[in-house]
């Protein structure tokens, strides 16, 4: 008889859900002064107006999008760490575009290019530790880190140096025009149409894994990459291609918060992003459909902590604790027995 | 002495300095590495040791209780993650993940509740130990540059001198080693590949923290993301040193000269300051590039 349990998905995912929700709670009484109200603000604000709740949509939009890359890369065995940069040039590389096209373009033709832009962007980048993987053997998780920092500090000096807007106080691009952003929904929130291009995408990558070839060797190549080599599928494409896939919808996230909510970059744009979407795609249990939820779940952790910390002062960083958490449990595969019984 | 050579003295004692946090990390790490695992956690174990660690050594006005402090704290965190991935059989990269994750998360909002603010905390500490005396400060050139440290950045080197030798000459660490190349040979042969895995986790927390730590002492600061990178360069520091001591200290002082580099130039040219922080990790891109195997 083994020593453990075996933890399946599902039993995975409630626990590592139920965990993070009791350190929450747990967070939230030792550091606010009233519990009552800071956990009412943490676990019901979000959702008490319509502001709020378009709000908090808003922020699971980005996570959709970037954490569908990172599930796609996971499949294949890839890890991309470099989200953060990726993200963050993408959107510079968007909010460019959109500042510089003439103002009687068509709304419609500016949202595309930004989030051509973005994505190309992302691609190119998370293409990068891809091929220094494929041909240099360079472990892709410590590659794909390095550039995304040094691309932060370059993005950094663009924003705060040639972009910067002379009329802000703060590190920033100049505002992208009121025509050029996407339309809201549940206004005054900040939640805009892109949360249909999230879905639908989402729906994409869903039939192409199930009902192509593309779809059915990647998945090959992750789970016995011998075995795909032997099979004469092209491994070394595939892992460029799941790595720029990856990069991509970092990329795409980036761009549709430039002509959303955001509507300029910031210095900082991508705070936090690039590591929560790796948060969903491992809550999401490697099921496309599952990174709504999981994206649902995750900004409602970070909605939650700002939340509190408007609300009580707690900061806002116990979200990296939560995620953390949430990480730790959903990646445990066996409860170790706490008696061993007859060996 | 002339302006050139004040200007290299500089650079080249500033390079022994910011050496010291990557040695004892990537050495820490080597173990983890050596034992077969690729521990991505070194960055935030650093992170955890240089917070706690400084905040004892602030509230006790003494430094070696800091370096205990950093150093258990940080193994804490490298236990946590060897019970995650060897008893949980949790993915050691996801794990390592979250190590990072939790040791930004915990050191800032202790930062806020301690220090009431996620920036700077000053500490007021009494000045390190001199590890040479002062005469020997006093050669022109090489002694400011390699006389005037502390023990603590002596302790470095100490650090991967002893390491080597217990990688190399002791039981302990061959079996950690054979655990890297062939676990299931470790374990035929009566001993627990486990309970290697779990050692060499603990030799990188310790590795880490005191690396964390000397970060904090250089600067007589805690700042959230002090790290800001240290520990994935200390990674690299592994593969460019080929998991020799010897190269890898090598290693280190190319990653650390980048970093002095990178402060002087930020301090007096007209290049970007923000282009220029850059450096360090693109000299650390490039040698990650170099150590691969191109098929």
């Amino acid at each position: 008889m083994p020593a453990e349990r075996e933890l399946r998905g599902p039993a995975r995912v409630v626990l590592a859900v139920g965990v993070s929700i009791a350190f929450a709670a747990g967070v939230l009484a030792l550091f606010s002064q009233d519990l009552g109200s800071a956990l009412s603000q943490f676990f019901l604000e979000p959702f008490s107006n319509r502001y709020f709740l378009g709000n908090y949509l808003a922020d699971a939009v980005p996570l959709m999008i970037a954490g569908l890359g990172v599930l796609i890369a996971f499949r294949s065995k890839n890890f991309n760490l470099g989200g953060e940069g990726q993200l963050y040039a993408s959107a510079l590389a968007a909010g460019v575009l959109a500042l510089r096209l003439p103002a009687g373009t068509d709304p419609l033709a500016l949202w595309f290019w930004a989030a051509l832009a973005g994505a190309l962007t992302g691609a190119a980048i998370g293409a990068l530790s891809g091929l220094l993987k494929a041909f240099w053997r360079v472990s892709e998780m410590i590659s794909s880190f390095l550039v995304s920092a040094i691309i932060i500090n370059v993005s950094d000096f663009f924003i705060t140096g040639p972009l910067q807007d002379p009329a802000s106080n703060f590190q920033t691009t100049r505002q992208i025009a009121p025509q050029f952003l996407l339309p809201r929904i549940l206004a005054p929130s900040k939640l805009d149409i892109s949360i249909g291009l999230a879905l639908a995408l989402i729906l994409v990558f869903m039939v192409v894994a199930r009902r192509t070839r593309i779809g059915f060797e990647l998945k090959i190549c992750g789970e016995n990459e011998e075995f795909a080599r032997y099979c004469g599928i092209p491994v070394a494409a595939y892992q460029v291609a799941a790595m720029a896939i990856s990069g991509g919808l970092y990329g795409l996230a980036g761009a549709l918060l430039v002509v959303g909510p955001q509507g300029r970059v910031m210095r900082g744009f991508s705070t936090g992003l690039g590591w929560s979407a790796i948060s969903v795609a491992l809550l999401a249990q490697g099921s496309e459909a599952g990174v709504v939820p999981a994206a649902l779940f995750i900004a409602f952790l970070g909605t939650g902590s700002d939340h509190v910390m408007i609300g009580s002062g707690v900061p806002s960083e116990i979200i990296s604790i939560l995620q953390a958490v949430a990480m730790l449990f959903i990646t445990a595969r066996a409860l170790p027995r706490l008696r061993r019984r007859r060996s | 002495m002339s302006d050139t050579a004040t200007v290299l003295v500089d650079i080249l004692k500033y390079t022994i300095v910011a050496a010291t946090p990557l040695l004892f990390a990537s050495i820490g790490g080597l173990f983890s590495e050596l034992a077969g695992m690729l521990n991505i956690a070194l960055e935030g174990l650093m992170g955890i040791g240089a917070f706690f660690g400084m905040a004892a050594a602030g509230l006790t006005g003494n430094i070696f209780i800091g370096v205990l402090a950093a150093i258990a704290s940080s193994v804490a965190g490298s236990l946590l993650m060897g019970a995650v991935t060897i008893k949980f059989k949790a993915n050691l990269f996801i794990a390592g993940l979250a190590i990072n994750l939790l040791a930004g998360g915990i050191t800032t909002v202790l930062s806020q509740w301690w220090y009431h603010t996620k920036a700077v905390v000053a500490f007021a500490l009494p000045s390190p130990l001199p590890a040479f005396p002062a005469a020997l400060a006093r050669i022109p050139f090489v002694g400011p540059i390699l006389f005037s440290h502390s023990a603590l950045t002596v302790s470095a080197w100490l650090w991967a001198v002893g390491a080597a030798f217990i990688i190399r000459n002791s039981r302990h660490g061959i079996r950690i080693q054979a655990t890297g190349m062939n676990a299931q040979a470790v374990s035929a042969l009566g001993y627990s590949p486990d309970r290697a895995r779990m050692a060499a986790l603990v030799w990188s927390g310790i590795g880490s923290g005191l690396g964390g730590f000397a970060l904090g002492l250089s600067i007589s600061a805690f700042v959230p993301n002090i790290v800001s990178g240290r520990g994935w360069i200390a990674l690299v520091a592994i593969y460019l040193g080929r998991k020799k001591p010897l190269w890898i200290a090598a290693s280190c002082l190319l990653f650390a000269f980048a970093e002095s580099l990178s402060n002087y130039i930020q301090g007096f040219s007209s290049i970007p300051p923000l282009l220029v922080l850059a450096l360090p990790y693109a000299v650390t891109l490039v040698s990650l590039i170099a150590a691969g195997n191109k098929k």
